[in-house]
C-alpha cells in the first residue's frame, strides 16, 4: 500500500509556542485517515500543513519533512499554488463565494486560466455529480449558491475542490456546523469518493471518525499518541490515554 | 425576599420614561427633515404659481430650458440639471476605481504599520473642508487646466472649466468613498479567503475574484454616498466652475455651471424672482439626487443579491 503523505519529525510553532511535536506519519492513498483529539491538540494545525494553509497565519514556523507524492512541500522549489491544485481543501464552515452555483465550481479551473465553456460546463456537471449535488441544483446552476442550505452548501465546497481534480482532499471537521441529516450524506459521501481520491479528515465526533475512516490518528497535546487502522485504535488501543479518551474519560 | 416590589415599579416608570425622551428625540429630528423639505418645497414652487408678485415663470421653460440669464429673466435649468449630472458621474467614474484600489492595498497588501498611516491620511482628507479643497482647485488645478489645454490649443477661462470640476469632485469624493471601501473589504469573510487559495488560486485572483466581489454591494453603498457628495458640493465647485449662461457643456475645458453653484452664486446681492428662483433649483437638485440614489440602489439590489 503507497502512502501519499509522508510526514518525518514535523514541528510547528506559533511563535514562541509549540504546536506540533515530532509528528511522523504515512497516509495512504485512497484511504479515509481521521485525526481525533481533545480542542487544541494540534489536528487541524497539522492538516492544514499538509497544504501550506499555514503559511497564511503570522508567526508560524515549520521543521521537518512532509513529502506528498515523493515532493518535499516545503521545500522552496516548491510552488504553493501548484500543490493546492493537487491538495484540495473543505473547511469547516461552509463558505460557497457570493456567486451562483456554476460560477463557485468554475472558479478553480477558471483561475488556472480555462477559458473553454465546453469544457467548463463538463466539469461543472461532473463536479456535482461527484459531490451528489446534480439532482437537486442542475435546473437553478445560475442562481446564488448563498441560497443553498448548508449541507447543500457543504456538499457544493466539495464540488469546488473536486473541480480541481486534485489528488487528496482535506477535510477540516466538515459536518460540524450541519444537522444530522446533511452530516449523513456528507459521510456517504466520503466513502463515495475515497475511490478517487485520498481523503484526511479533522473530526470532532469519535462516531465518525469510527463510521467512516479507515485510519485513525489520535492526537494530544501537539503529539501523535497513536496511529492505526481505525479498527485497531477503536477496539485494540495501544495507548492508555488513547482509551481513555475513546471510552470519553476526558475531552 | 430579593425582589422589592416598590423598586421594580419604580424601574418600570423610567423605562416608560426613556422610551418617550428617545421617542421625542427621534420625532424632532425626523420633523426637522419634513420642515426643511416643505419649506424649500413651498419657497421653491412659488415663482410657478399664477399670482406670483414678480411675474409667473413657466414651469415647463424652467425645467427644460437651456439659457440661465438673470438680465433677460431667462431662468432654464434643464442644461444645468444636465452639466451636474456630467460632472458629478465624471468624478465618480475616476474616483471609484482609485479609491477601491487604494482601499484594497490598505485592507489587504500594504504592511501594518503602512496601512495604519495611510487610513488616517484617507479620514484625514475627509475632514479637510470643502473650502479648503476649493481653494486648492482655484489655485492649482485651474493652473494644471490651463497647461493641458495649452497642449491642445486651447484657451480656457484662467483654467476653470468642467474638467476642473471634475478632478476637484474626484479629489473630495475619494476619501468617503475609500473609507466605505475599507470598510467594506474588511469585513469579508476570511474564510472565503482561505477557500480561494486553497483552491489554488493567487493571492491577486482572490483580491479581484473573491475579496471585491463580496465587499461589492459595501463598494456601492460607499460610490452612492459619494455621489451624494458630488452633487451637493457648492462651495468649493462654484470656485472652478465658471459661470456658463447656456449649456450644457460638454468640452472638458469649456465653463460649466451645475444646481450648486447656480444656487450660491449671488446668493446674498439678489432679491424677488433670482432669488426665489434658487429654491426651486433647490428642489431640482433634491429629485436628482433622490432620483439618482434610487436608481443606484436598483442597480445595487441587482448586483449585490449574489
Amino acid at each position: 500500500m503507497k502512502a501519499y503523505f509522508k510526514v518525518r519529525d514535523l514541528d510547528l510553532y506559533y511563535g514562541e509556542k509549540q504546536a506540533l511535536n515530532k509528528v511522523n506519519m504515512d497516509i495512504y492513498r485512497n484511504k479515509v485517515t481521521a485525526f481525533i483529539g481533545p480542542s487544541g491538540c494540534g489536528k487541524s494545525t497539522f492538516i492544514r500543513c499538509l497544504n501550506r494553509m499555514n503559511d497564511l497565519i503570522e508567526g508560524c514556523r515549520v521543521e521537518g519533512e512532509i513529502m506528498a507524492n515523493g515532493e518535499d512541500i516545503y521545500s522552496s522549489k516548491t510552488d504553493v499554488v501548484n500543490l493546492r491544485t493537487r491538495v484540495g481543501m473543505v473547511f469547516q464552515k461552509p463558505n460557497p463565494f457570493p456567486m451562483s452555483i456554476y460560477d463557485n465550481i468554475a472558479y478553480g479551473p477558471r483561475c488556472q486560466g480555462l477559458k473553454d465553456k465546453k469544457k467548463l460546463n463538463e466539469i461543472v456537471e461532473r463536479s456535482l455529480k461527484q459531490a451528489a449535488l446534480w439532482d437537486e441544483v442542475h435546473d437553478r446552476l445560475h442562481e446564488s449558491a448563498m441560497a443553498l442550505s448548508g449541507g447543500q452548501q457543504q456538499r457544493l465546497c466539495i464540488a469546488r475542490a473536486i473541480a480541481m481534480e486534485p489528488e487528496v482532499i482535506l477535510m477540516d471537521e466538515p459536518t460540524s456546523a450541519l444537522d444530522p441529516i446533511a452530516t449523513s450524506k456528507i459521510e456517504e459521501l466520503v466513502d463515495e469518493l475515497k475511490k478517487d481520491y485520498t481523503i484526511v479528515i479533522v473530526t470532532h465526533s469519535m462516531q465518525q471518525a469510527s463510521r467512516i475512516s479507515d485510519y485513525t490518528a489520535f492526537f494530544l497535546l501537539g503529539e501523535v499518541i497513536e496511529y492505526d487502522l481505525t479498527s485497531t485504535v477503536f477496539k485494540n488501543p495501544s495507548d492508555k490515554r488513547t482509551e481513555d479518551y475513546i471510552t470519553g474519560r476526558f475531552g | 425576599m430579593l425582589i422589592n416590589a416598590e423598586k421594580v415599579k419604580r424601574n418600570k416608570a423610567i423605562d416608560k420614561a426613556a422610551r418617550m425622551f428617545f421617542l421625542a428625540m427621534a420625532l424632532l429630528s425626523s420633523s426637522f427633515i419634513v420642515i426643511l423639505v416643505l419649506f424649500i418645497f413651498m419657497k421653491g414652487i412659488s415663482p410657478f404659481l399664477p399670482n406670483y408678485q414678480y411675474g409667473t415663470v413657466n414651469l415647463i421653460d424652467f425645467l427644460f430650458g437651456m439659457t440661465y440669464r438673470q438680465d433677460q429673466k431667462l431662468y432654464g435649468v434643464g442644461f444645468i440639471v444636465i452639466n451636474t449630472l456630467i460632472s458629478s458621474f465624471a468624478a465618480l467614474l475616476i474616483s471609484l476605481p482609485i479609491s477601491v484600489l487604494t482601499a484594497l492595498f490598505i485592507v489587504k497588501i500594504a504592511p501594518k504599520q503602512l496601512s495604519g498611516l495611510m487610513q488616517a491620511v484617507v479620514e484625514l482628507l475627509a475632514s479637510i473642508p470643502s473650502i479648503v479643497y476649493g481653494v486648492f482647485a482655484a489655485g492649482v488645478l485651474t493652473d494644471f487646466v490651463k497647461w493641458l489645454a495649452s497642449l491642445f490649443n486651447v484657451t480656457t477661462a484662467g483654467g476653470s472649466s468642467l474638467l476642473a470640476v471634475i478632478l476637484l469632485l474626484a479629489i473630495m469624493i475619494f476619501p468617503t468613498i475609500t473609507s466605505m471601501a475599507i470598510t467594506a473589504i474588511g469585513a469579508v469573510d476570511r474564510d472565503l479567503e482561505h477557500a480561494s487559495l486553497a483552491l489554488g488560486a493567487t493571492e491577486t485572483q482572490t483580491n479581484f475574484k473573491v475579496v471585491l466581489i463580496s465587499a461589492k454591494s459595501g463598494i456601492f453603498a460607499g460610490a452612492i454616498l459619494g455621489l451624494g457628495r458630488a452633487f451637493g458640493e457648492a462651495t468649493a465647485v462654484s470656485m472652478v466652475a465658471g459661470n456658463k449662461l447656456y449649456g450644457p457643456t460638454f468640452s472638458l475645458f469649456d465653463i460649466t455651471k451645475t444646481l450648486t453653484s447656480t444656487m450660491l452664486a449671488g446668493l446674498k446681492e439678489t432679491t424677488g424672482l433670482d432669488y426665489d428662483i434658487r429654491f426651486s433649483v433647490g428642489i431640482v437638485l433634491l429629485v436628482v439626487i433622490f432620483g439618482s440614489n434610487w436608481l443606484l440602489n436598483l442597480v445595487k439590489q441587482k448586483v449585490g443579491n449574489m
